[in-house]
């Protein structure tokens, strides 16, 4: 077996964490709609889209942190990570806590859609493909629906989470 | 949408802070045109969601997965209905089933020092006699000093099996005959080979005698409890007139009958083996040498035959 095998459960894993997000920043948007929502909760849909996104990302650091678990040397880290740059840009994501990175929801969004390339080149490959292999978008997809419950849970929790905020705020500012 | 091109001049600039100011707005304002129009139309979604959809109606392979089947919890067993005695080994009854020793073992094997690999040897002198106080002597002669006829085997019925067996401690074979004449002979209390006499006095008999004899529930194999005795280090009166008994588990494997072979002489004739191994601690027995580990590895490869 050579690393082609570790290089895609690597990236199944990076889909895991990533790919559903876009999906999930469109249905915010449309919930919210074009134009400014009056509800405060849909405006804050969207608006927390990056901590949420950023959120997913440090459950992906430390996903990383338990493969390499004792043992964080260079070397170690050279063995298990296949592909390094993604892994990298993966983690990236968690620069979106930067408030000024955040406001820009937009770059979340892009930033996530080379997660989501992986599953549309699988899709391609499956529809090019003379005798498509079913299995292999099967194993995606079913890593895409749990992308998409956990950046949806995600999304939820940092609402909450902020909606406990403000409240916070707003007693201790009385 | 957008009203300004800021002009990105590094020599006109005032301060690199404005130049990375300028050029993020112009980035993301473009990005945002971009991708705005796409959130308008709903066109993002609409993508999404179609890709997505796809992928679920792709990914549908209509069929059902089965899972494998779970590991059985029970072994499959299967045990047929030989009986084996020996009867009295009347040569050409093939009802009666003799020892072929010629082809048969006796195997010791032991860590050698304790600490390193295998020591091993064998038994050259061995039987299936229950050897008892009267019949502990000297014999001469080359061949078998007693019929190993002490045994039986039931494959359905472990209840009726039992064996007993011998070894002669002298004729330990280790390929090193200044090992197996030397310290072998004096480490083990016992006394040298004497040319063409069968040594069964106490001082050079260890003998194995079953008790019971069960299935294994986990294999095809039999449980086997015996006893073994033997004087060990202690050569004394008292010790060779009761010597140690131990009782120890081992476990018997039955290679089954194998008939339609022809002997030298042109005869049809069957065989059949029994393979028994055991452990045991040799400082139960009081062997102080420390050439091998505490425990003892014993092998019992006997084969039969019918001719």
């Amino acid at each position: 077996m050579d690393n082609s095998f570790l290089i895609y459960l690597e990236r199944l894993e990076m889909m895991a964490f990533f790919s559903g997000y876009p999906l999930v920043y469109a249905l915010a948007h449309f919930v919210r709609g074009n134009k400014p929502a009056k509800n405060n909760f849909k405006q804050r849909l969207v608006s927390l889209l990056s901590y949420a996104y950023a959120l997913v990302g440090s459950l992906y650091l430390g996903f990383q942190f338990k493969k390499l678990y004792p043992d964080y040397t260079i070397a170690h880290i050279n063995q298990i990570v296949q592909v390094p740059f993604m892994a990298v840009w993966g983690i990236l994501s968690i620069f979106f806590w930067i408030p000024f990175l955040a406001k820009n929801t937009i770059l979340s969004l892009i930033h996530s859609l080379l997660f989501f390339f992986f599953l549309i080149k699988d899709l391609y490959l499956q529809f090019a493909a003379s005798s498509p292999d079913e299995h292999m978008v099967s194993n995606d997809m079913n890593v895409y629906t749990v992308s998409l419950l956990l950046n949806i849970a995600a999304l939820f929790l940092t609402v909450f989470f902020s909606f406990l905020y403000n409240k916070y705020k707003k007693v201790s500012d009385l | 949408m957008i009203k300004v091109m800021p002009q990105i001049d590094g020599c006109h600039s005032n301060s690199g802070i404005t130049e990375i100011a300028l050029f993020y707005q112009f980035i993301n304002s473009n990005i945002k045109l971009l991708f705005m129009k796409l959130l308008s139309n709903k066109t993002l979604l609409l993508l999404l969601v179609l890709v997505s959809g796809y992928g679920y109606i792709a990914s549908c392979t209509h069929d059902d997965i089965v899972p494998p089947a779970p590991a059985t919890p029970v072994p499959i067993i299967t045990r047929g209905n030989h009986i084996h005695i020996p009867g009295s080994m009347t040569a050409g009854d093939t009802t009666q089933w003799k020892l072929d020793k010629v082809h048969s073992s006796v195997l010791w094997s032991g860590a050698y020092v304790g600490a390193a690999g295998l020591l091993t040897g064998r038994f050259n002198q061995f039987g299936m006699h229950e050897v008892t106080n009267d019949k502990m002597l000297n014999y001469s002669t080359v061949g078998q000093p007693l019929k190993d006829s002490s045994w039986a085997f039931y494959e359905s019925d472990p209840s009726k099996t039992y064996f007993n067996g011998y070894v002669q401690i002298n004729t330990s074979n280790t390929g090193e005959p200044g090992r197996d004449a030397g310290c072998n002979v004096s480490g083990m209390g016992t006394v040298a080979i004497v040319s063409g006499v069968q040594n069964l006095t106490p001082r050079n008999l260890a003998k194995i005698k079953s008790t019971k004899v069960e299935y294994d529930p986990l294999t095809n194999d039999y449980l086997v409890t015996l006893s073994l005795t033997w004087h060990g280090y202690d050569t004394s009166a008292a010790a060779l007139s009761n010597p140690m008994t131990k009782s120890i588990v081992g476990r018997l494997k039955y290679i089954p009958e194998s008939s339609g072979l022809i002997s030298r002489t042109g005869s049809l004739y069957s065989v059949f083996g029994l393979q028994l191994t055991f452990q045991f601690n040799c400082r139960d027995f009081g062997i102080p040498s420390t050439s091998v580990g505490d425990v003892i590895d014993i092998e019992c490869n006997m084969n039969f035959n019918n001719l």
